[in-house]
């Protein structure tokens, strides 16, 4: 009996133990973050679905990440401004970098310090996940908030792998937030456990999971991506830069940038294997010649189309001191794209510059730009 | 949190359970040396192999001094030793005064972690075996003794003669001792937790880590006593912490460490902060060099010198730089002084009334200890003096340039620091039997997890490592 007594006396210590973590993640997320202690509490917050797919949630706040009322990552509108639209993915929308340090917003302080006035406005307008279908579809809605000039287009190519041939639009109803029980300590050890485990083990483990996941899905793993799939990036970027023509907007076209260097060295292996680990139906090999064929699309497309190009691919440096994974920047690497674009839309943006350094300036400036005096507020 | 710190949480339990399976000594001695090296091991290979060199050395040294006590021995080993340290440790700092083709190769001598450490471990063994001390380590307890996995990479600095016995007695340690234990690693993780906050700051960039760092310029008066005081609670808070876990772990073992630190801050001398802080190499300077020095004359100045001159190697056993000495400069003149006022007290026979002068002496120590902090921690002598003439210039006290967040954070760090020693002795006077149910003691850990695992998983380095 008494050994019994014990025995559930070490049991209870081990779920006060477990709770009190669970109760200490919610109360270092209240303090840190002002989130919710009751509920759930994710990305999904950020978040909302309407008719043609996911878009920002207006004020949204999830950690680092914060949304204005319009529901685009950044700071409010600001009236009087130039601005510029960044397009993308999650590269765009930033996911490692710290607070106001993603590319759009180092990109804003290096075109104003260029302009030796706060002349500019860089508004991002990416999400995580989003597709050049989506992009498409968004643009009235962009062009009617935020009036942009310019659009800079960073497109995120793999989501071109497992994408189906048609648009998304209207594909899902509206969603709430997950309302299921969220464990906020497990992500925290799954974090830990990141940080902890030797680079070596986790690699081997993506590399377990993701034969398991090729086994249960009965992926057909390609070596190379489809042509039809690279013909229809082709498409999508040929119209997504009609439609913003159509909408006024001057697109300027970027090429994308990898962690990987040409010929790849020892350190590019892991996150190779970390972007096969999200597709698992395409070699490794696959991603290098996706990269490389989707890049001289964008090149060709800047060609045929009259678009400016920005080739981050060829002038971003290489390795992990730019790329926290095989894509996405760190603050530092963020601050060189940051960099690079700029250097390549100050000729665009120089007459601009000049005519408000002129006199013509708040006229100039003023008839460049349609963006109204008042903030929009989306509901 | 990093790739070794989960070594330890893996292999620490395994070794403690296998550990109650080994009946003799001699098994347990050679199982905690294998659990020594692989963790040592983890840190690098390199690093384990100078380190199984320099202990097989030592213990030769030590058997072959113990044969024929003879100065000549001794100075070699005490060579032996300084060589090694200050090849890793100081010659790639004077390596940029010397030409390029030889400097660039010495420039990046990687310091082994811990050297320092156990090095000084191995110069008190020669010293002891030299002062005939009762000491007849086996190769294995020698072996353990150098590379023992708790204080191996930060101290604190042990002497065989306290370790030995613990070595060769039974692996029994009682429900109190896994108890204390956890207590220590606890209160060890809350500190460290803090040190860090200290470090980092309430926001981005308004942390005492991060202004100095930032070598900000313009501070003012009020500036620099702010980062002096946060420094020196961050350091206290970071090595403070460590050796409360590092303690805590070898007492879940059933071992019984040296303490190195005893509420420093309460200090009203310079003398009794140097018997409260870093104690394990503050009483080696003391045994080894001081002590040694003092005696071979009798004249007043040279006691003195004696004093500046263990506090200057004390500062240079940190790192090899003119900050870390003109620091170990600044400590030995402050003890010179307080030697030098308590003998005019004594001559004159002044006598003050302990109210006044109990709190009086406790400011001006707590003072003059932080500033010397600013040599410490500072970037560099200009960044060091500039912010002295700062601290110095009465005109610059009349404004601030630091966020309110740095002083807020500071204040509250230091205030709560006092107010939770006062809460703790007035605990042990009250309530000296109160015992804190099971239950409550688990929450208790799991916060202390939580604040110094979980949340700190970005968590810097131990300052002391390297040293």
């Amino acid at each position: 009996m008494k050994r019994l007594f014990t025995l559930f006396r070490w049991c209870a210590c081990l779920v006060v133990f477990v709770v009190a973590l669970e109760v200490c993640a919610r109360v270092d997320d209240v303090l840190t973050y002002g989130a919710p202690f009751w509920g759930p509490y994710n990305d999904d917050i950020l978040l909302q679905r309407d008719s043609i797919g996911k878009w920002g949630r207006p004020g949204a706040r999830y950690a680092k990440w914060q949304l204005n009322s319009l529901g685009y990552r950044g700071p409010e509108l600001r009236p009087g401004s130039l601005r510029i639209i960044t397009m993308g993915a999650s590269e765009t929308f930033g996911l490692y970098e710290a607070p106001d340090q993603e590319y759009p917003r180092q990109l804003e302080r290096d075109l104003n310090s260029w302009a030796g006035k706060d002349v500019f406005q860089v508004v991002n307008v990416a999400f995580a996940g989003e597709t050049l279908p989506t992009a498409i579809l968004r643009v009235p809605q962009i062009v009617d908030e935020i009036h942009p000039s310019y659009a800079l287009i960073y497109p995120d190519l793999s989501s071109y792998i497992w994408m189906s041939m048609r648009t998304e639009s209207a594909a899902k109803p509206p969603s709430q937030p997950r309302i299921s029980f969220d464990s906020r300590l497990a992500g925290r050890v799954g974090n830990l456990l990141k940080q902890t485990l030797p680079t070596e083990i986790q690699n081997e483990l993506r590399k377990v999971s993701m034969r398991r996941e090729i086994a249960s899905r009965h992926y057909v793993v390609l070596d190379r991506l489809p042509e039809d799939r690279v013909e229809h990036f082709q498409h999508d970027l040929t119209t997504l830069i009609a439609t913003l023509r159509d909408h006024g907007v001057e697109p300027v076209l970027v090429t994308h940038a990898t962690v990987f260097h040409k010929p790849l060295v020892e350190s590019d292996h892991v996150p190779l294997t970390t972007w096969r680990k999200i597709y698992p139906m395409l070699k490794e090999e696959g991603f290098l010649d996706m990269e490389l064929r989707m890049n001289a699309v964008i090149r060709r497309t800047a060609a045929d189309e009259h678009v400016p190009l920005i080739d981050a691919d060829k002038e971003m440096p290489h390795g992990p001191t730019y790329f926290a994974d095989m894509v996405h920047f760190t603050t530092f690497g963020a601050g060189v794209m940051a960099g690079i674009l700029a250097n390549g839309m100050e000729p665009i943006l120089a007459p601009q510059v000049e005519r408000a350094a002129n006199g013509i300036s708040q006229a100039g400036v003023g008839n460049l730009q349609t963006n109204p005096s008042t903030t929009p507020q989306r509901q | 949190m990093s790739s070794q710190a989960l070594l330890y949480v893996i292999v620490l339990p395994v070794t403690w359970l296998l550990l109650w399976r080994l009946n003799s000594a001699r098994s347990r001695q050679v199982l905690l040396l294998i659990t020594s090296y692989v963790l040592y091991a983890s840190w690098g290979l390199r690093f384990l192999a100078l380190l199984v060199c320099s202990s097989l050395l030592n213990f030769a040294l030590g058997g072959w001094l113990r044969r024929k006590l003879s100065a000549g021995r001794l100075w070699l080993g005490v060579l032996f030793n300084v060589a090694l340290l200050g090849t890793f440790k100081y010659v790639p700092a004077l390596a940029p005064l010397l030409p390029s083709p030889v400097s660039s190769p010495l420039a990046d001598i990687v310091l082994p972690v811990g050297i320092s450490f156990w090095t000084f471990q191995a110069l008190s063994y020669l010293f002891d075996v030299y002062r005939e001390e009762e000491l007849d380590p086996s190769l294995v307890e020698f072996l353990l003794y150098m590379a023992f996995w708790p204080t191996v990479l930060s101290g604190p600095i042990c002497r065989l003669s306290g370790l030995l016995p613990q070595f060769r007695a039974p692996f029994e340690p009682g429900r109190e001792d896994v108890r204390r234990g956890l207590d220590r690693i606890c209160m060890g993780l809350f500190m460290t937790a803090l040190g860090q906050l200290l470090g980092a700051g309430l926001h981005p960039g308004q942390g005492v880590d991060s202004i100095f760092d930032s070598s900000k310029g313009g501070l003012t008066g009020p500036d620099v006593w702010c980062l002096a005081i946060g420094y020196g609670f961050e350091l206290f808070f970071n090595f403070a912490g460590y050796t409360h876990m590092v303690i805590g772990a070898a007492r879940a073992f059933g071992f019984m460490l040296d303490e190195n630190f005893d509420r420093p801050y309460l200090s009203t001398n310079a003398s009794e902060f140097w018997t409260r802080w870093h104690m394990s190499l503050s009483f080696w300077i003391r045994d080894y060099l001081f002590l040694p020095l003092v005696m071979l004359r009798r004249e007043w100045w040279w006691r003195n010198f004696a004093l500046v001159l263990s506090m200057v190697v004390f500062g240079l056993w940190h790192k090899g730089a003119l900050l870390f000495l003109l620091w170990g400069l600044y400590q030995g003149i402050l003890l010179v002084l307080h030697r030098q006022w308590q003998l005019l007290q004594r001559h004159y026979e002044w006598q003050f009334p302990p109210p006044v002068m109990g709190p009086l002496s406790w400011v001006v120590t707590f003072c003059a200890i932080c500033l010397g902090w600013v040599f410490f921690r500072a970037n560099s002598l200009s960044q060091a003096f500039a912010m002295l003439r700062a601290a110095a210039n009465p005109g610059t006290y009349g404004s601030h340039t630091l966020a309110g967040s740095v002083y807020l954070l500071v204040a509250a760090l230091a205030l709560g620091y006092f107010v939770a020693i006062g809460g703790q002795q007035l605990l042990r006077k009250y309530w000296e039997g109160l015992t804190v149910p099971l239950e409550a003691r688990f929450a208790l850990y799991a916060v202390a997890v939580y604040v110094g695992v979980l949340h700190a998983a970005q968590t810097q380095a131990f300052i002391y490592f390297q040293f």
